[in-house]
Parts: structure tokens; C-alpha cells; sequence
């Protein structure tokens, strides 16, 4: 078992769809009203078959885990049942975590979602691992639940997943949105009381406050560094004043690099992909990312007083906004390094999948990175210094 | 010329402000799903009436409470503003998504309205003329979708791009999610509308690209008596933008 200081790496994979006409740029957002007649199926069936391999040589080459999350009516994910996708690894996989990044459990009924994911850790025996996310403003416009009332609806369903998970069933729940007669979920988790879960945020204070009250990790993705930063210093705060140790895993970064030859043939081959997932996998309008209700109209200011992350960024705009770096073994190590250490997380998301990568590119880039990165990292490590200096000893 | 005077009165824990004008029997009326165009268009009827503008919690300067989430918690808002203000019956004006409200109240409290105006109300779902659902127009785009002549609404709206403007329709817009974003009518309303037994006219524009005019037809046939009339030139703001409309219901409600 890792202890909670030990640097642990996980493979994350958007799975997106890549196949877009000539003329995509037309459409405004890829996201929410992009029609599925551009989605073909048997192109579809390919790249679903060449993405869960590259997760499967995720565990072979020693990553921690093997990340995935749900989007829906989106050419940026293929996953929007990403407990699907994670019960299709199992058996393909021997020990590295199946990380579900997850499902919004106030877009599902949360007994189904408690049901799905313990049948998850039931079937790979343990390895299951789960974000709770409240899911993008754009999953709102997709689904029928209403995102003025999405915040308190998502509050209530992490109120149901725990006590399905941590109390005996059957018992019976009454909440503002849901009524159980009879709670009682088959099967519960193999992990218990359940597995380790985190909540996904974008930097809002609310969800810092919620994951420190519950003593849950953060996680947050496409949130400017500083601001994630923010959160982490507010979750290392709070969590204890709920009685809740504060562990470096529990908080997790997300990390966006390639790993080369040089820093030039880093650039090279990875730029372009790079500023498609930017520039066209996470294209989409003001509206759709905000849908009415979904943040306050105080936070609303504050995002359109705020940069764009969802349209066009130059490199540089990138690389001060997110952990973003490419280069040589040495050069991205030194980044995560310095980068986990200002978090002090011990968690790192590597999304080494990014847009329109070919497969080749992804095997050369997550092999270099399980073969030449997190071995420095890892050597690099609080503890290992501990150990050497006392071996020194 | 008539000035609007601002009073406040807090109902049930909401800051609730109300312009108000004239003298003579009260006319209430209730605006619609945005409050930007304002309310010059009512300063006629105050040469006949009372008038009372209130904004809707959630709305202009009225207070937020998100626990308003129901088009009956808003008809309980007004039962208990008349109350407050001592009024046992009001002539009830509706507009748009408030017509749905005055609807609402109406199928209720028949007894405190002396008649009724419905102004191109929302809240039937009439599969042969349906409302546009706004929530899927982008916000930029239902400005010249409300009127038939858009320099009418053109002095309402910000040059470029506004922040207060755009914060200000999003906490509007929030408002009409919490009691309208699973459905945009009440399947129930039919049922109950021959409760109304008050004279009860509804107002149309006929160029109205929101809530098209053909419904009128099918509110007079859910509410005994009712009359229906229609402003050729004139879209879903016909009171900004029809003086005639403004004073065939001043006429209505004498």
C-alpha cells in the first residue's frame, strides 16, 4: 500500500471523439448542440478499441491508475457512462486503480450510481477509486435536471452514496429530492467502508468547504493554477477543523505533458494536438458553460471579469494558466516536481492522451513517462529523501 | 406627467419593492420573465388606477430567496402582498410569464380580482402554437425576437457587451429556471381555468415570435367569457410597443 506521501501517477484519458469534418470550426461549441450525425460509429468503434488499450498499457507500464471521466454531447469524451468504460478495463487489468472521475450523481439517482460503483469495486476487487463531480455547466443543458437546483440536489445525493455505503441496509431515507423507502444497495463496496473518494470542483469555495467537512480529496480541472492552488491551501485548512487529517493524496493535480527526445522535437510533435484540445475539443459558447442557476450571478461576474479558457489561448497564456509542459524527461520531472511540491499534492493526473494524438505518439509519450518521469520523481520524493538522509545516518 | 414613487415591503423574509402611481381602484400588474424594458409603458393607467408594479423576488430590485422554486410559491407571494396592503381586490394585469402567474392566481382567488388581462401569457402548453423556450435562444439573440420594431426596445439595451446587463439577465434568468426549467407551462392550469369567472381579456401581438398570438383562442376557451384581442405591428412586448394596446386595456378594466 502507498503511503499518502508517496508520488502516485494516474493515466488520464478524455477518449475523445477525433474524427471531425473539415469544416468543425463552423460550429461554435463542441459541446451540447454538435450534431451526432458527424459521429461515425465504425470510426467510433476504432478508437474505443485503441484508447482502452492504451489504458491497459497504463498498468502494465506501472501507472498508479487509470482515470476516466463522463461528459455527454461532446466530441471532447466518448464516455458518458464512464462506469462502462471502467468495468470494460477490469478484466483487462491487474492492479492499477480504476479511477471513475465520475458521474455527476445529481444527473443519476444516486442509489444507482452507489449501486454501479460498488459493483465496480466488487468486480475488480477492490480497485475501484471515485470523484463526485457536479458535472460541467454543459451536462446541464443535456439532461433534465435543473441546474438552479443542481448544487443542493448533488449536496443530498453525496448525502445518499455515504450512508448507502457507510450505514447497514436496508434503511429508509427522506431528503428534498429524493424519498427511499428502502435504501439498500446490493452490493456494497469491496473496499470499506467504501473506496477513496474526492470531489471535483472548479475552485469554488463551496466545494473546498464540502470536501473538508466530508474529509474527501479535491480535484479540479481546467481551473488556473493559482486558483487551484487556493483551494488546496483552503482544503489543507479546513479539513481538520472536521476532524479530517489533511494528506498530501488528497489532493490531486492534473498534469498536461510530453515527454521527448529534446524540448524541439517535444514541441514539434506535440504543439498542434496540444491546441486542438484547447482550441477544439473544449470549444464551446459563455452560455452553455453557465447555464442559468448553475453559479451565482456573483460568481458569474467574476468569470466574465476573468480570462477564457474555453477558446482561444496562445502558448504562453497556457503555460502560466495550467500545468502545462513538454520536454525532456528531466525538464517535465523538474516541473511536476516543483509543481506537487507547491501543492503539496502527492497525486498527479497525467493526461499524456491529449486531443488529436496519434497512438503512437501517446505509447512513446506514456512510456517515456512511466520509464524516465516518475522514476526521477519518485526519487525526488520527500520520503526517499528522508530515507536516504537517514540511510546517510 | 406621472412619476412612479419606489415602496418597499418585505414579505414572508424578501425584500419586495413595488413602483406605484395614480389613484382610484388598484391595478396590479406582473411583469414577465425580464424586467429591462421597465414599465413607462403603465404610466397611462394611472391616470385611472392605482397602479402597483412590484418586482418579483428574484427580479430588479426586489430581494433573491431560492426557496421560491414554484409558481405557487409566487401566487402566495402576491395573496400575501395584497393582504399586506390591505387591498381585498385588485384589477390583475399579467404579462408573459406573470400572465401564467395571474393565471395561477386567478384560478385561486377569483374573488379578489375584479377582471382579469392576460398579455401574451405563458404557462399552456398548446402543441399547435407553442411558446418558444427561451432558455434555448442565446441571450443576444432575444432582444429583437421580443418586438416587432426593435428601436422600441433598442434605448432598454447596453451598446457592446455589459457585464452589470449580462450579471442582471443571468440572476433574472436563474429566477425563471428555479420555477420553470423542467416545464415551461402547468399541465394543471386547463383543468382549473374555468374557475375564472371574472371578465377576462387576453392581449396578443401578432407579430409575437415568443408566445404566438394563435393561443388567445385557446385561453377563451378555457375561461368562461373571455375576449381576445390583437395588435397587428406589435410582438411580444405589444404593451412597449402599442400605446393601443395599453389603453384597450385601460378601457377594459374601467
Amino acid at each position: 500500500m502507498p503511503r499518502p506521501d508517496d508520488l502516485q501517477f494516474n493515466m488520464f484519458h478524455f477518449m475523445p471523439y477525433i474524427h471531425l469534418p473539415e469544416d468543425h470550426k463552423k460550429y461554435e461549441s463542441m459541446w451540447v448542440d454538435v450534431p451526432n450525425t458527424i459521429y461515425d460509429p465504425v470510426k467510433g468503434n476504432q478508437l474505443y478499441t485503441r484508447y482502452l488499450r492504451e489504458m491497459v498499457l497504463a498498468d502494465k507500464l506501472g501507472f498508479d491508475g487509470m482515470v476516466v471521466n463522463e461528459h455527454h454531447s461532446t466530441t471532447y469524451s466518448m464516455m458518458p457512462a464512464p462506469s462502462l468504460i471502467a468495468a470494460a478495463l477490469i478484466p483487462q487489468t491487474t492492479r492499477a486503480k480504476i479511477c471513475v472521475f465520475g458521474t455527476p450523481l445529481n444527473l443519476e439517482y444516486p442509489h444507482r450510481v452507489a449501486e454501479e460503483y460498488g459493483m465496480l469495486d466488487v468486480m475488480s476487487g477492490g480497485r475501484l477509486e471515485v470523484a463526485l463531480p457536479l458535472g460541467t455547466g454543459m451536462e446541464y443543458w443535456v439532461n433534465p435536471i435543473n441546474p438552479a437546483t443542481a448544487r443542493a440536489r448533488f449536496r443530498e445525493s453525496i448525502d445518499i452514496l455515504l450512508k448507502a455505503w457507510r450505514e447497514d441496509g436496508p434503511m429508509a431515507y427522506e431528503g428534498d429530492f429524493y424519498t427511499y423507502r428502502y435504501l439498500n444497495v446490493w452490493p456494497k463496496p469491496y473496499q470499506k467502508p467504501h473506496p477513496r473518494m474526492y470531489l471535483v470542483g472548479t475552485g469554488s469555495p463551496e466545494t473546498v468547504q464540502l470536501a473538508a467537512e466530508l474529509g474527501m480529496g479535491y480535484s479540479s480541472v481546467f481551473v488556473p493554477i493559482s486558483r487551484q492552488m487556493q483551494a488546496f491551501a483552503e482544503l489543507r485548512e479546513r479539513s481538520p477543523k472536521y476532524g479530517h487529517a489533511f494528506t498530501r493524496d488528497k489532493a490531486i493535480i492534473g498534469v498536461m505533458c510530453y515527454v521527448a527526445e529534446t524540448k524541439e522535437k517535444a514541441e514539434q510533435e506535440w504543439m498542434e494536438h496540444l491546441f486542438f484540445f484547447f482550441k477544439d475539443a473544449l470549444r464551446t459558447t459563455p452560455r452553455y458553460l453557465v447555464p442559468p442557476g448553475y453559479v451565482t450571478p456573483a460568481e458569474l461576474r467574476k468569470r466574465l471579469s476573468g480570462p477564457n479558457l474555453h477558446g482561444d489561448l496562445s502558448w504562453d497564456a497556457l503555460t502560466q494558466q495550467f500545468f502545462v509542459v513538454c520536454g525532456t524527461p528531466d525538464m517535465v520531472a523538474e516541473s511536476i516536481a516543483t509543481w506537487s511540491e507547491q501543492a503539496q499534492s502527492s497525486r498527479i493526473n497525467c493526461f499524456l492522451h491529449l486531443g488529436t494524438m496519434p497512438h503512437w505518439m501517446t505509447v512513446k509519450n506514456m512510456t517515456l513517462f512511466a520509464e524516465e518521469v516518475i522514476p526521477r520523481l519518485r526519487s525526488k520524493a520527500p520520503d526517499a529523501h528522508q530515507a536516504l538522509s537517514q540511510a546517510a545516518e | 406627467m406621472t412619476t412612479f414613487t419606489r415602496e418597499e415591503i418585505t414579505i414572508a423574509g424578501v425584500k419586495t419593492v413595488y413602483l406605484t402611481a395614480g389613484s382610484g381602484p388598484p391595478l396590479l400588474f406582473l411583469h414577465g420573465g425580464g424586467t429591462f424594458h421597465g414599465f413607462e409603458f403603465a404610466k397611462p393607467w394611472a391616470k385611472d388606477f392605482r397602479v402597483l408594479l412590484p418586482y418579483h423576488p428574484g427580479f430588479g430590485e426586489s430581494g433573491d430567496d431560492p426557496d421560491l422554486s414554484s409558481m405557487q410559491d409566487y401566487v402566495m407571494h402576491y395573496v400575501e402582498l395584497l393582504d399586506r396592503l390591505g387591498l381585498d381586490r385588485v384589477n390583475l394585469v399579467g404579462f408573459s410569464l406573470g400572465g401564467w402567474l395571474a393565471a395561477s392566481f386567478a384560478t385561486q382567488h377569483t374573488r379578489r380580482i375584479n377582471k382579469l388581462v392576460l398579455v401574451a401569457p405563458a404557462g399552456l402548453r398548446i402543441k399547435e402554437a407553442p411558446t418558444v423556450d427561451l432558455f434555448r435562444i442565446p441571450g443576444e439573440q432575444v432582444p429583437e425576437m421580443l418586438v416587432h420594431n426593435f428601436e422600441v426596445i433598442k434605448p432598454h439595451l447596453p451598446t457592446g457587451f455589459d457585464v452589470d446587463f449580462a450579471v442582471d439577465r443571468y440572476r433574472e434568468t436563474t429566477t425563471v429556471a428555479r420555477v420553470a426549467w423542467e416545464r415551461l407551462h402547468d399541465p394543471k392550469l386547463p383543468r382549473w381555468l374555468h374557475r375564472v369567472t371574472v371578465p377576462t381579456m387576453l392581449v396578443y401581438g401578432e407579430q409575437d415570435r415568443i408566445v404566438p398570438a394563435a393561443q388567445g383562442p385557446h385561453w377563451a376557451k378555457l375561461i368562461p367569457g373571455a375576449t381576445v384581442k390583437t395588435f397587428p405591428q406589435a410582438g411580444h412586448l405589444v404593451l412597449d410597443e402599442k400605446p393601443e394596446a395599453v389603453a384597450a386595456v385601460q378601457r377594459f378594466l374601467q
